[in-house]
């Protein structure tokens, strides 16, 4: 039914579909790179001498892994299924050739130099956030391409309405510029380093706001765009429900944001946030088991196809994988679980069940539709492509199902007590992680399945391409006249029941957690009385409701802006008052000793070897973390740390109080190799860092920064700078002969060993500090009270 | 099940647009999906207001401070009856002697060697040897005992305090399987470089900032 009148013009026009083949081959070969790369970094978990040379090792390939896999082999994918969806979607060509073609090279070249600088040890040591700061101004530059050439064709689009695809490929444009802008806000020290501007508790908002929604809004969203076009299509069946799809949209991408927190449960984060990290995450399951129910029940009356047609199996499972791991998710939130799965396999078992379910699925059920239309020819195996189906499933199950255990049985490990609960029940780390090594090794039989699974993939497509040829759609659209679409003006967009009666809403819950005692709970109860007109309001005119959001559809403009407004609320509520509040509210009687410059350059050299890959530097408000590792961290103690290095993931044990718990002499031979010190160690041996030498050259400029960025250094020029280190130097060389061991005190370990034994040490700070206030937040002229304020303990 | 085929007042709307071939039905929402979704925001406001409202619940800092308290309590009183008789009668027991062996075997091994000889194929480790009759920090098993718990006075020079880790029965265990290797009545030695040769002083106790929960 379309717009259609008589005096309306039609046109041919032909769609790029060269740039959706281009992303599409380019998925294919960097999903295969990112897997191959996934299965060594496996293997170097369990056989530590496959650690083969500096740039071969576990703590620089697995950010290569993650990186490859998100940005590479889902990006180009996801770029490939927007690029074809948004052009008949919008019954237009893409707007620009020349944009569309710069953001495939742009991307491609951005790809090529993640994996030159991640095997290199160049990173920023922030998760998912590991690209350097040339890098990421040119995936910047790339995304607001993307931004442009997107945002033009919906401009341009000869279709009024925005169909829900559309709606979450906006969602995602937007939000994935704010996202990535912002968590890289960094300064310069050299062309290949930098710190971010975020320190201690601030950097760990901002990462885990960042992180959790990369995979809210990389991994999530547009590949719901893809699912809510691709799988009609396939299905030849409409969607199921359009008025399910508004309300798991809008609640999925406002819900979202709020739940980064959960990455930080039960450590040193202040507890509000963790208590809306985790009620987000668990209202966050209803609107994603939405997309679930819109997907599977999409197939009512065309299950027959299941047996039969590849592309429905692929979006079937990973559609179900979707549902399983977006239930696994909020479940994972819940503090008392995450005090179980935390820092376990646990959680590289849920984002695998979905990066390799629902993400991985979903690209090939795309793939195997997309390529026999894009090349005017059939599938060249249909077997092939049922084999890699049952290949892939079944590698996911065993990679799945051996995360699970493995991280179960070692969190519980870890966690017994025993001796009425004054002591741990396994006292030696090690001895936790053996218990797992036949899980890890079935993470590698999974993995290489579900790597075989997609190699064939790439050789049916290939073989599928060469018996055809590319071929551009063409079709005749109707041209829409102008007042057909983009009309509603700003009054329109905002003055109307709906937004009103949200806003309304939106303000009363805030005050309910802001205001203080006596406000706070007038403000909820008016939240309350408000919701209830709002349903009263909306049942007697809901037929107006529905009209405005018609009329909302048909402005591409307006959309995105109620889009942009709902997805950046809950980044600012959470992260402004931790940035803005005095940070003497933060710092719970702990301030840290700024590191000396040589220990500032072995947690350099600790970042670029990957070390937070596998250890926390984070001990938690938990019993058994604070008998393993020492008394519970505070916020103060991390407030000069750029980035911060609390962690994900604890292959090894925590370091946050490693600092002289061992003579640096045990260090000296840990790192040369790590089962002289630790019998039965997966740690991967450093002797590079032996013969290496720390860059001494940078550091006036390092320190430079650092003080610009408020850490209080004193006055140094560059000379005393270098001094200082090699000074600090000598003397743990001096230490190391005492203990027999010879070491040079330029070279890169004593820098290491300088920095780990400084871990865990910090000033209390005294009373005119305290009630000075240092130190300061950044200036804000709104400073809303935090909820822990009004709870303050006793001590 | 088809929704399309069923002829009750129920029946689903479909949506006359068709964008680019793609129709949309537009069903109600399952009530059990909308339920799920109230109870988890049910759920985040009897929280919120029971731990900010009406106070109810520790905060994470009053219930770990709680519980190394307890920790703290149980140590005391495991350590009130032991003496120097004690453990030596301790290192005589087969049943304590054997737990403190598989502790040794798992927790000290790496430095002190499987033959507590310091030594390992005549390369010397990180630890002092045990089974000498010279000690450092002196030869009294509660001056042991100290040592295992909170470590060298100097801990750069090794030995990290092994009680938060350890729990205080194991260390009692691997003392007393320490001193089964030895004899009461042996004449002992202070090393050279003992901190306590020129003092009488038991062993001071180490000025370690981070109390990890001892």
């Amino acid at each position: 039914m379309t717009q259609a009148s008589a005096s309306s013009a039609k046109t041919t026009i032909e769609f790029n579909d060269k740039v959706v083949r281009q992303f599409m081959h380019a998925s294919i070969i960097w999903g295969i790179v990112g897997m191959l790369v996934g299965v060594v970094v496996a293997l170097q978990l369990n056989f530590h001498q496959l650690n083969l040379a500096s740039w071969f090792s576990f703590g620089r390939l697995r950010p290569l892994h993650t990186n490859a896999v998100i940005f590479a082999f889902v990006g180009n994918m996801m770029f490939c299924g927007v690029y074809y969806s948004t052009q008949r979607l919008c019954k237009a060509r893409m707007a620009s050739d020349f944009l569309s073609s710069l953001h495939f090279w742009g991307w491609q070249f951005i790809i090529v130099c993640a994996a030159i600088t991640l095997p290199l040890g160049l990173t920023r040591g922030q998760e998912y956030a590991e690209l350097i700061w040339p890098i990421n101004i040119m995936v910047a530059v790339i995304w607001v391409v993307f931004a442009i050439n997107f945002f033009w064709t919906l401009a341009r689009r000869n279709e009024p309405s925005l169909y829900v695809a559309l709606w979450f490929y906006i969602s995602t444009v937007i939000t994935i510029a704010i996202l990535y802008i912002v968590n890289h806000l960094s300064i310069p020290t050299s062309w290949t380093h930098s710190y971010t501007i975020f320190a201690g508790v601030q950097n760990g908002l901002v990462q885990w706001w960042y992180g959790h929604n990369a995979v809210a809004f990389f991994l999530t969203t547009p590949i719901l765009g893809i699912m809510y076009y691709f799988l009609p299509k396939a299905a030849e069946r409409p969607v199921y429900s359009y008025r399910l799809s508004i309300v798991h949209f809008w609640s999925l991408v406002f819900i979202y944001i709020w739940a980064g927190p959960h990455h930080l449960l039960n450590t040193a984060l202040p507890k509000w946030l963790q208590m809306l990290g985790m009620f987000f995450s668990l209202m966050l399951w209803a609107p994603s088991w939405g997309g679930m129910l819109n997907g599977l029940l999409t197939l009512r009356g065309a299950w027959d196809k299941l047996r039969t047609d590849p592309v429905i199996k692929f979006f079937i499972a990973a559609i179900t994988f979707y549902g399983m791991s977006t239930f696994e998710g909020p479940l994972l939130s819940i503090r008392a679980v995450n005090a179980l799965s935390h820092y376990s396999d646990w959680t590289i078992g849920h984002v695998h069940s979905g990066a390799l379910g629902w993400n991985g699925f979903m690209a090939a059920g795309l793939f195997y539709w997309l390529a026999p239309r894009l090349y005017g020819t059939k599938l060249y195996s249909q077997s092939w492509a049922n084999f890699h189906f049952w290949i892939g499933t079944i590698g996911i199950l065993i990679y799945v199902a051996a995360m699970w255990v493995s991280g179960i049985m070692q969190g519980l490990m870890l966690n017994a007590t025993d001796a009425g609960g004054t002591a741990l029940a396994y006292p030696n780390f090690i001895e936790t992680l053996t218990s797992i090594r036949a899980m890890m090794g079935f993470r590698i039989v999974g993995g290489a399945m579900y790597l075989v699974g997609t190699i064939l993939m790439g050789v049916n497509i290939l073989m599928t391409v060469r018996s055809g040829k590319a071929i551009n759609e063409t079709r005749e659209v109707v041209l829409l006249e102008r007042g057909q679409k983009d009309t509603m003006t700003m009054k329109e967009t905002f003055i109307n029941d709906p937004i009103s009666y949200m806003f309304g809403g939106l303000l009363l819950i805030l005050g309910w957690l802001f205001l203080p005692p006596g406000a706070d709970i007038a403000s909820l109860i008016c939240a309350g009385i408000f919701a209830a007109l709002a349903v009263k309001k909306f049942s007697e005119g809901h037929s107006r409701w529905s009209r405005w959001y018609e009329s909302l559809l048909t402005n591409w403009l307006p959309f995105s802006v109620l889009t942009f407004i709902a997805v950046a609320l809950g980044g600012l509520i959470q992260i402004i008052p931790t940035v803005t509040v005095s940070q003497a509210k933060n710092i719970e009687d702990r301030i840290q000793q700024p590191y000396t410059p040589l220990e500032l350059a072995g947690r350099d050299i600790y970042v670029s070897e990957g070390c937070y890959n596998c250890h926390s530097q984070m001990i938690r408000t938990m019993l058994p973390d604070v008998l393993r590792y020492g008394d519970y961290s505070r916020l103060g103690e991390s407030i000069y740390d750029h980035p911060f290095q609390w962690g994900s993931k604890r292959t090894g044990p925590d370091l946050a109080r490693e600092g002289d718990k061992y003579p640096h002499s045990w260090h000296f031979d840990h790192m040369m190799e790590p089962r002289s010190t630790s019998i039965g160690s997966n740690m991967p041996s450093y002797p590079h860092l032996y013969t290496e030498k720390f860059d001494q050259k940078t550091l006036p400029r390092k320190i430079a920064v650092m003080v610009q960025l408020g850490v209080p250094y004193p006055m140094m020029d560059a000379t005393e700078i270098k001094t200082n280190a090699i000074e600090q130097g000598i003397k743990i060389v001096g230490e190391l002969k005492t203990q027999g061991k010879d070491a040079q005190p330029d070279t890169k370990i004593i820098a290491v060993i300088a920095y780990l034994q400084k871990l865990g040490k910090f000033d209390v700070p005294k009373i005119e500090e305290k009630l000075q206030g240092t130190p300061a937040g950044i200036p804000f002229p709104v400073k809303p009270g935090l909820p822990d304020k009004f709870r303050t303990t006793s001590n | 099940m088809d929704p399309s085929k069923s002829i009750n007042d129920n029946r689903p709307i479909l949506r006359e647009h068709v964008y680019d071939g793609i129709q949309e039905y537009d069903q109600k929402l399952p009530n059990w999906w909308l339920f799920t979704w109230y109870i988890c925001i049910f759920w985040f406001v009897v929280a919120w207001v029971a731990y900010y409202q009406m106070g109810r619940g520790k905060s994470d800092v009053e219930k770990i401070d709680a519980a190394i308290a307890v920790v703290e309590a149980s140590r005391a009183k495991a350590l009130e009856s032991v003496d120097d008789e004690k453990l030596w009668a301790m290192s005589k027991d087969p049943k304590v002697v054997a737990a403190g062996e598989a502790t040794y075997k798992t927790t000290c091994v790496a430095c002190h060697a499987p033959d507590l000889s310091g030594h390992i194929a005549g390369a010397k480790l990180p630890g002092l040897p045990l089974i000498d009759k010279e000690w450092k920090h002196g030869h009294n098993p509660t001056q042991l005992l100290s040592i295992v718990r909170k470590g060298a006075p100097d801990i750069t020079k090794g030995m990290p305090p092994w009680e938060p880790q350890l729990g205080i029965a194991r260390v009692i265990e691997v003392v007393a399987y320490v001193l089964s290797k030895h004899d009461k009545a042996d004449a002992f030695t202070l090393a050279a470089d003992s901190p306590l040769i020129g003092s009488s002083a038991p062993v001071p106790a180490p000025a370690v900032p981070k109390a990890g929960g001892s």
